[in-house]
């Protein structure tokens, strides 16, 4: 008699998800399956044998790449300050951190166009600063793209490295310390290796998000930065083929749902390990 | 292995969190080979003395001096001391050997020589078989004795163990003292040892300091500060013991006389150092269980309250001068055994009683 | 032992010497947005030339802007409202409760935060043109809500875990308390906090959210986030930054919110 009202609540609560995960996710990736596949492979060649899709995924892999290296790099210095700094200061730096987190993108991605176009904040100081007389083109190119991402993908990749630093126990370190090692040698062979899980899941989810990116390559980016997801709406708005563009977008969901299993198996190593 | 122990000794020191004094005036001397055990409760200093002579935390005044030379201003990695924490603080990502390995590769020691005496050391603490494993893979008394080979392959001035055994079970806290006892012997090395555990100090150390509140209240070795306890705090701390209050009446043959609230008269030792009451001032002494004795014509008179029979020994408790003392025997048999209510005189030789400050 | 303990002085300096150009450049934009919307010409720039409040007038004035500012708060409501309900009927459900394939659950109410928003919004809007329902905030809004979800359930999950041990519940349950009584009493006031705090991101992230609103837009159905990006790539005005600054103004109501949360976990 006990289990049957523990049972029973368990399908309850999870069926308001479950509706809307079924008609909203499941049903619609469903259909655009099937969409996919009205002419056997017909509609999967067409847009693989396009160059179009080679330029969008090789933009994407690139793009993705660099934005998740330097969003790693900033993000472990970024990590490293919460973590040894006091609570007062870290309560500061986490709401720095976390303000861009809050902003929308789009806001963010237009501030960015603002700074970085000919008569922005940027050329008005390199021109006062003598160091060129005509504006640079710092806007609608790949650079600005990196820039715009990298801004957004940052907070994303400073969690999951402090998480792991904060695992690190204190005594560890005096450890390695009293046994001889220096600041450097302390860093190389405890700190780095014992955040690595951190920097792995960090990773990985600063690619995932880098890699769906939709509203930057528009925005800061040139046509030649199209990424999978601007090909998309390009299939539906431009070349209005919903079939097509329902096979291109199969295909990216093939593509990164191996990138997501890994990522969830990298962080669930993380709580477990620390 | 010879490791040769040298001297540290540390004067005078001090160290304020805010305006909370954690160590207050601390001085000490170990020498070389000596075993010293820094003994007091949770938040006297032990800790953080330990920690400032390791390097972990500076100092606001006084000097640390190895073999004469004052290291104060060395950071921890060029201190040359073997420290194991609580908890063992082993490296999570490398193996037993790697671990053990650690500090000859951060001394550039050439890799074959790094593993040859590593692979050494883990011989010496019975360990050989498992240089591969992850710490994770092992015992919380097989992890202690890497992190004891750790701090020992480099061969340093001292060793330096804060609660090393405070995680493990009793049986195996008794048999790795021993096994650090007997290292210790082996390699001759000096050692300090910070523990709360009174019976694991008594049972390890050549000498002991009892430190409370951030000062080092009494120094020396297991037997001096057991027996001659100088301040209530020692007294009660190493061990039970009975406090008797009483008027200071002065000294005869060298020993303190003092008077009782029922008018009877009690000898005690007075201590060197011990500050003399005044005549007629309050004077406080410590006599322990088992040399509080029923004597027929003993000084002090009292009722017997309890009497538990607890093995090797016999507890009565025995109320006299208005309170309840202790007193334990061996001289104990199911029929001799006296009751509840039954009138006693107790008493006790003169050199088993002290004197104490405060 | 003091966290603060760890490391040197000297290179905890250093540390934050380092940190500090990075902060600003995550600080930077969010910086200017504001004083751009008070420039008095067409073309912005910065510094403005001149303080003045013609562009958020520009902004309040326009009848499409406001219309898509009221639209996005409609349909940010309803996605919040549904992601909370969803969000945190699951994640009481899952709570304290092992069974296998419960993290592969866990994964797929995690999911729409991972997987690329394009995919969701072409067969969304496949589905709702089907409807005939594009440009509606009950179509957006219920898409949004599926973004919105994982937030709560996260948010909530923590809380529960924080503030709920399931011993509580087995206790008073066998004190004779029926479920509905159990999920008042011991489940809702350890859901509270973590529902608001998650609630609050739902909010934001479908207030935010341009994808899914481009894709189902609809002549009378147009988002202020999807406004703000057709106007972005036609001409920088004045104009938008002083929409942008809205969005601004809800990052900084969310941080705060968030700081208040944290202090009120500390110190219950």
């Amino acid at each position: 008699m006990a289990a049957t009202p523990h049972r029973l609540p368990l399908l309850w609560l999870l069926l308001p998800a479950g509706l809307l995960y079924g008609g909203l996710a499941l049903y619609p990736l469903a259909g655009m399956l099937q969409m996919s596949l009205t002419e056997g492979w017909g509609h999967y060649a067409e847009v693989t044998q396009g160059r179009l899709l080679w330029r969008a995924a090789t933009n994407t892999v690139a793009i993705s790449l660099t934005t998740t290296a330097i969003a790693l790099l900033l993000g472990y210095v970024l990590a490293a300050g919460l973590w040894r700094c006091g609570p007062a200061t870290r309560a500061l730096l986490l709401a720095f951190i976390m303000l861009p987190f809050w902003t929308a993108v789009l806001v963010k991605n237009f501030a960015w166009a603002a700074l970085l176009q000919d008569n922005g904040v940027v050329n008005g100081l390199l021109q006062w600063a003598g160091l060129t007389t005509a504006p640079v083109t710092l806007l609608h190119n790949r650079l600005a793209v990196i820039i715009g991402m990298v801004h957004y993908v940052l907070p994303y990749a400073v969690f999951p490295i402090y998480t792991a630093m904060r695992g690190i126990d204190l005594r560890v370190e005096r450890a390695a310390r009293s046994l001889g090692a220096g600041t450097l040698a302390l860093f190389w062979t405890v700190l780095l290796p014992l955040t690595m899980p951190g920097v792995l899941s960090a990773g990985l989810l600063a690619f995932i998000v880098s890699a769906g990116f939709y509203v930057t390559p528009v925005v800061l980016g040139s046509p030649s930065d199209m990424m999978v997801s601007n090909l998309v709406s390009y299939y539906v708005h431009e070349l209005v083929d919903f079939n097509a563009a329902a096979a291109l977008a199969m295909l990216i969901l093939a593509a990164i749902t191996p990138v997501i299993v890994l990522q969830q198996f990298a962080s669930r190593g993380q709580h477990g390990g620390g | 292995m010879t490791v040769s122990g040298r001297s540290v000794e540390v004067r005078g020191l001090h160290k304020n969190y805010g305006p909370h004094l954690a160590v207050r005036d601390v001085s000490f001397h170990l020498q070389p080979g000596e075993f010293l055990t820094l003994l007091g409760p949770s938040g006297s200093g032990k800790t953080t003395t330990l920690m400032m002579v390791a390097g972990f935390e500076a100092p606001d005044r006084g000097e640390i001096l190895v073999a004469g030379q004052d290291v104060a201003g060395l950071p921890p990695e060029r201190r040359n001391f073997g420290v194991v924490f609580q908890g063992y603080a082993l490296f999570p990502h490398m193996s037993v050997l790697e671990n053990v390995a650690f500090p000859l590769r951060m001394r550039g020691l050439p890799g074959a020589e790094q593993r040859r005496r590593a692979g050494e050391m883990l011989e010496k603490v019975g360990l050989s078989a498992f240089a591969g494993r992850q710490p994770r893979q092992l015992s919380g008394g097989q992890q202690q004795r890497v992190a004891l080979a750790r701090a020992l392959v480099f061969e340093p001035d001292a060793l330096l163990l804060d609660e090393p055994l405070g995680a493990l079970d009793r049986k195996l806290r008794e048999s790795l003292q021993q096994e650090i006892k007997a290292i210790q012997r082996r390699v001759g090395i000096s050692i300090l040892f910070v523990t709360h555990d009174q019976d694991e100090a008594m049972g390890m150390s050549d000498r002991i300091a009892v430190m409370a509140e951030g000062r080092l209240v009494q120094l020396g070795s297991p037997a001096e500060v057991y027996l001659h306890p100088r301040t209530p705090f020692v007294a009660g701390f190493l061990g039970e013991t009975n406090f008797l209050t009483g008027s200071f009446c002065g000294v005869a043959d060298g020993l303190a006389v003092l008077r009782f609230a029922d008018g009877s008269l009690g000898r005690a030792r007075l201590p060197d150092g011990v500050a003399v009451p005044e005549q007629g001032g309050k004077a406080l002494l410590s006599v322990r269980p088992e040399r509080l004795r029923l004597l027929p014509d003993g000084p002090v008179a009292g009722v017997v309250e309890s009497c538990t029979f607890l093995g090797r020994h016999a507890r009565y408790v025995v109320q006299a001068l208005g309170q309840s003392l202790a007193l334990s025997t061996t001289e104990w048999s199911p029929g001799a055994a006296l009751p509840a209510g039954a009138a006693v005189r107790l008493g006790w030789a003169a050199e088993d009683a002290q004197l104490l400050d405060g | 032992m003091a966290e603060a303990e760890r490391g040197s002085r000297g290179g905890r300096a250093l540390l934050l010497a380092a940190a500090a150009p990075i902060l600003l450049f995550l600080l930077l934009p969010s910086l200017i947005i504001v004083p751009m919307a008070l420039t008095r010409g067409q073309l912005l720039q910065f510094p403005p030339e001149w303080v003045s409040v013609r562009p958020f007038l520009d902004y309040v004035g326009d009848g499409n802007w406001t219309a898509s500012t009221l639209l996005s708060l409609q349909v940010a409501l309803l996605a919040t409202l549904v992601g909370a309900v969803c969000g945190t009927a699951a994640a009481v459900g899952l709570h304290g409760r092992r069974f296998t394939g419960r993290g592969l659950l866990i994964g797929l109410i995690m999911s729409p935060i991972v997987v690329p928003v394009v995919v969701l919004a072409l067969g969304q809007y496949l589905v709702f043109a089907r409807l005939q329902l594009l440009g509606s905030p009950l179509s957006i809004g219920l898409a949004h809500g599926l973004l919105a979800t994982p937030y709560v359930f996260i948010s909530v999950q923590t809380s529960l875990a924080a503030n709920l041990d399931p011993a509580l519940i087995r206790s008073a349950r066998s004190l004779g308390a029926r479920f509905p009584s159990v999920l008042r009493h011991v489940y809702w006031p350890a859901v509270r906090p973590g529902l608001g705090a998650g609630a609050l991101l739902g909010f934001a992230v479908s207030f935010d959210e341009v994808v899914i609103a481009l894709f189902l837009q609809g002549p009378q159905g147009v988002t202020l986030p999807v406004r703000m990006f057709t106007a972005i790539q036609f001409e920088l005005t004045p104009k938008i930054a002083a929409a942008a600054s809205v969005f601004i103004a809800l990052a900084v109501l969310g941080l705060v919110v968030q700081a208040l949360g944290r202090r009120g976990e500390v110190q219950p």
